[in-house]
């Protein structure tokens, strides 16, 4: 089949009114939860899991995949209203955006932010759609060990790029492969770290995992002081920018299109870093560097069309490699693996209709998401204005409710206390959830892929070296850990190293 | 500049001291659990190395917070609301003991009424209409439209 055969064939799935429908909640649940501050896509997704588990798999994934890119969009609308992100990767918007919202140019700032989002996320979508099918072919000659050195050098990645000290991102890496190996070994069936505790044969779950670390743990820290918002209450205006508005607009939209999409295929990389690098890029090509933080349209089109990008860019390594290059898009392969798919080089051959019913879904998603980003602002606004105090609780509800409601055990609810409790206190001492979260998911594949690996070397270790893919991955893992303990090269990574979530 | 110490009220020695009993307690499972054979690993032995690694990098946080200093404990939360933070915990808990027994609409209802009315208060009547507009909100559409099991708990006889 070719590409645009199976992409025919995709939309003959997203088409189907469920999965539209599932495509419609994501997208709505996304730029909901991106519109409010204080829960992110992670926690949304790890909430919605188990409400689609009683759905088809294609519907499922269609659904969570909405909420991740939805979530992009929404970001931006508190960003530049409130100035306080919705959601991390719009953090930069806040510079130019809330900047334009106080000088009267809230509609032409919005207008711009999700026309520049429409316009990366489809050509994000075209990319996908012709690098994932070369890439996966080249993926079915992998094996265990390069597997294996792949995902070591994803986690070194991402814990190189997250914020603050490197050894306690590792750490916490390493933490999250330990308790990815909880439960029962899927090759000897002996049971480990379990304390004899039987809900613990099946492993942690990732929802309570997930939901304590990011959900519960977040509204924590913001309980922690009292935060004040306001809403810009000058009149949005016409949303559609003017011409000289696309004049200034169009070259940082296509730049932040193609830098977001690099970016966001990176083991480790993302929707935040890309828009941080799309805003220091466009600061540094403008004739005019001093208008930026002041409003400069430029600084809103780049970001938000690199974050948008950068989202579609992630599916790749995900749905080709089966490895998520971030901590959203490893909830997303737990997703998978929970509807018992399996994603990597043979999910387009043996699942063709989840893996191109999710391209087609996210053509039509885009689309819905622009109707929903422009003519509703006005809805948006209006839930922006709703109290914290009255939102955290709900958060908080709904988080139990998603928890209990995965699983049907109040075990897990305890679980996501205890997560939740450990997730406040490690913000506090500066340890980032983020490499967590991704070596918990990749705990139980990267023990599986070494074993492996051993066992077919006859437990040579120089098969991870002698192997080149496998040997080029550990040479840059390594590199990635030597680099902090050079001084110059060390202020680099700290400039560039952000929180992912 | 922010205020950094190097005595024992030191926060980053003390966060790498955690990790450190942790990686030890961890590597202790994985040796216990056994390690097999390089040509054929048992079940102990990624758990075994990951606790190896995790007394590396802990050690590696002591060292720094002993030569470099870091945040004084107390100060991790001056001036916050941190009994705000233990109440929630403790309703969490609270509320994860009797989830089953007394069911979702009766403990959900306390507990979002307690939250908006004790954390950071909400008029009353904000309070009762929200939380009750949720609590069977979710209900209706969990119970009744998705078919997902909550407990009725003490209302079982009326719900069904």
């Amino acid at each position: 089949m070719d590409v645009l055969s199976s992409l025919a064939h995709g939309f003959s799935v997203a088409l189907q009114p469920f999965n539209l429908l599932a495509c419609f909640a994501g997208v709505f649940v996304g730029t909901l939860i991106g519109v409010l501050p204080g829960i992110g896509p992670v926690t949304a997704m790890a909430l919605l899991l188990p409400i689609t588990l009683s759905a088809p798999p294609e519907a499922g994934i269609i659904m969570m995949a909405g909420i991740y890119y939805g979530s992009m969009y929404g970001g931006s609308t508190t960003s530049i209203l409130v100035n306080i992100p919705g959601e991390a990767a719009s953090v930069v918007t806040c510079l130019d955006g809330h900047e334009m919202a106080k000088q009267g140019r809230a509609g032409p700032a919005l207008g711009i932010a999700a026309l520049g989002s429409f316009f990366a996320g489809t050509v994000a979508i075209v990319a996908l759609m012709l690098v994932a099918p070369t890439l996966a072919n080249w993926a079915l000659k992998f094996g265990p060990a390069e597997y294996f050195s792949l995902m070591v050098l994803g986690l070194t990645l991402l814990s190189f790029l997250t914020h603050g000290s490197m050894a306690k991102a590792l750490l916490m890496a390493t933490v999250g492969l330990v308790l990815g190996l909880v439960g029962t070994d899927a090759i000897t069936a002996e049971e480990r770290l379990t304390f004899g505790r039987l809900e613990l044969l099946d492993g942690l779950s990732i929802v309570p995992v997930v939901m304590g670390l990011f959900g519960v743990a977040e509204i924590l820290s913001n309980l922690e002081r009292k935060v004040s918002r306001e809403v810009v209450k000058a009149r949005i205006g016409s949303l559609w920018p003017s011409r000289e508005d696309w004049n200034a607009s169009k070259g940082p939209m296509a730049r932040g299109t193609l830098l977001g999409f690099f970016v966001g295929t990176l083991p480790g990389g993302g929707a935040v870093i890309s828009s941080f690098a799309s805003y220091a890029l466009e600061k540094r090509l403008s004739k005019h560097p001093e208008r930026f933080g002041k409003g400069a349209i430029e600084g809103v089109a780049g970001p938000e069309a690199a974050n948008n990008a950068a989202a579609g860019g992630a599916f790749i390594p995900l749905l080709t490699l089966g490895i998520p290059p971030n901590v959203i898009l490893a909830l997303l392969l737990g997703a998978f693996i929970i509807h018992g798919l399996q994603p990597g080089p043979l999910l387009m051959v043996q699942s063709p209709d989840v893996f191109w019913g999710i391209v087609a879904s996210m053509y039509i998603g885009n689309i819905m998401l622009l109707v929903l980003n422009m003519p509703l602002i006005g809805m948006w606004v209006q839930v922006l204005k709703v109290p914290y105090p009255l939102l955290f609780p709900l958060i908080l509800m709904f988080c139990i409710v998603g928890v209990f409601s995965s699983s049907a055990a109040v075990f897990d609810v305890f679980v996501m206390v205890l997560f939740g409790a450990l997730g406040y206190v490690m913000r506090k001492f500066g340890y980032e959830p983020a490499p967590l979260v991704l070596a918990f998911v990749l705990g139980p594949l990267l023990e599986n892929n070494l074993r492996k690996a051993l066992i077919l070397s006859q437990g040579d270790f120089m098969t991870f070296i002698e192997r080149p893919i496998s040997g080029a991955c550990l040479l840059f893992a390594v590199l990635m850990l030597v680099v902090p303990l050079l001084p110059t090269l060390a202020r680099r990574r700290e400039a560039i190293a952000l929180d992912q979530e | 500049m922010e205020e950094q110490t190097k005595g024992l009220g030191n926060a980053e020695l003390w966060g790498g001291i955690a990790w450190l009993a942790f990686g030890l307690f961890i590597a202790w499972e994985g040796w216990a659990q056994g390690l097999g054979e390089l040509r054929e690993p048992g079940s102990g032995f990624a758990v075994f190395w990951c606790g190896v690694i995790m007394i590396g990098l802990s050690a590696s946080i002591i060292a720094g917070a002993v030569a470099h200093g870091g945040p004084p404990l107390a100060s991790l939360w001056a001036e916050t609301r941190w009994p705000k933070v233990l109440l929630v915990m403790a309703l969490l808990l609270v509320f994860g003991f009797f989830f089953e027994q007394i069911g979702f609409i009766p403990c959900s209802l306390i507990l979002l009424f307690v939250l908006m009315r004790f954390i950071d208060p909400v008029p009353w009547w904000q309070a009762v209409v929200v939380s009750f507009g949720a609590v069977l909100g979710v209900w209706l559409l969990l119970s009744k439209l998705l078919k997902i099991q909550l407990p009725a708990g003490v209302l079982a006889p009326w719900l069904g």
